[in-house]
């Protein structure tokens, strides 16, 4: 993966805050930071067409060229920010990094084959965590890992510490009882008869933890009353 | 049924602002698709439960759903022809806050096609305007 990293170009931002970084994404340029190994951090710009296209198909290593700066860095991509919609990228955080350092990441897990347990009716894979972390050598850091789940039978559970990382050197940071992946068998509803439970619905009201019981609010207020002043 | 919550700590709410945008809740997190709200509303508990029995009317006994939002706001309404004054009214309903980019409703063990058919029938019983989203991208 680290020998053909993308190259990404990069200018220096003078401007930062909220408002340049707006006018900026309407020009067609991504607001980025660069930081890490003991340097100041560096506010860029990155053309957000070719920065996007490499982030979506899962890139996480890049060269940056940054203009004005003789020598290319290999950085790695940490975190995005993304809009109210949560789809549109609108911010990244790379961190310079070494090939031969170690680095903390997530990785994608990608499901292979097709669970014997999903044959049955009404069977669903729930998959809660769709990353793991890990921690590995930058030259190492592989775009996802795959997943066998052809032997998945109903109500079996596959856990992060039971995935095979690509790597022995890799060290896995999530909980290893955390839940990648299992099967559960969906139940079928008993729906109740609509008149029934109208009147349900209109008959439930939630209890009130402030409410006064009958009998202590006139107590409450005799006790909490000041004595008159004479 | 329609949902409420079980113990509140007091019986009725202000109003408060509402014209925000979501800054949580707002992607899929547990099942593989979702539909999203695009507008600001409060969806009451019978909308939900509607779209609820919308989505299991489609899909049979096929996928998951997961319902991400809960209506936990009491909203009062006073009597048709009541003069106005004496006090806040009863609670009429209960309704969720949705912000725009709230995620609503979310289904997982489903192809796409058959998702984005039975999230299109949900859309149908929101007060909103919503849309069909997959998973983002993980960094």
């Amino acid at each position: 993966m680290h020998e053909n990293a993308p190259v990404l170009q990069a200018t220096s931002r003078p401007k930062i805050g909220s408002r340049y970084a707006k006018r900026m994404r309407d020009g067609g340029k991504l607001p980025a930071i660069l930081y890490g190994h003991g340097q100041q951090p560096l506010p860029i710009l990155l053309e957000t067409k070719a920065t996007l296209e490499h982030i979506h198909k899962g890139e996480k290593v890049y060269t940056l060229k940054i203009e004005g700066q003789a020598k290319d860095q290999t950085v790695l991509l940490k975190d995005v920010q993304f809009d109210y919609l949560g789809t549109r990228i609108i911010h990244a955080d790379f961190a310079r990094v070494d090939l031969t350092e170690r680095v903390r990441t997530r990785v994608h897990v990608r499901f292979v084959g097709e669970a014997i347990g999903l044959k049955t009716v009404g069977a669903v894979l729930i998959h809660p965590t769709t990353e793991l972390e890990i921690e590995c050598m930058v030259s190492e850091l592989p775009e996802h890992i795959d997943l066998d789940i052809t032997g998945l039978e109903v109500g079996a559970e596959i856990t992060a510490g039971q995935v095979k990382l690509p790597t022995a050197s890799m060290k896995l940071l999530t909980d290893s009882h955390a839940s990648v992946a299992h099967i559960v068998l969906q139940k079928e509803e008993v729906v109740a008869p609509t008149a029934e439970a109208g009147a349900a619905t209109a008959a439930a009201q939630p209890e009130v933890l402030t409410a006064k019981k009958p009998g202590e609010g006139d107590a409450a207020k005799g006790a909490a009353k000041p004595a008159p002043k004479k | 049924m329609a949902m409420l919550p079980k113990r509140v700590k007091y019986r009725k709410e202000m109003r408060r602002v509402r014209d925000r945008k979501a800054t949580k809740g707002n992607y899929v997190a547990f099942g593989d698709y979702g539909l999203q709200a695009l507008d600001g509303a409060w969806v009451t508990a019978q909308q939900i439960e509607a779209g609820r029995v919308a989505l299991a009317h489609y899909l049979k006994r096929e996928g998951k759903l997961f319902i991400r939002i809960f209506p936990n706001k009491p909203i009062s309404k006073k009597p048709l022809e009541t003069r106005m004054g004496t006090g806040k009214a009863d609670v009429d309903y209960w309704a969720a806050r949705v912000k725009p980019g709230t995620m609503l409703f979310e289904i997982a063990g489903v192809p796409e096609a058959a998702a984005k058919a039975a999230l299109v029938r949900v859309a149908m019983k929101m007060p909103i305007r919503c849309r069909f989203v997959g998973r983002r991208v993980s960094v």
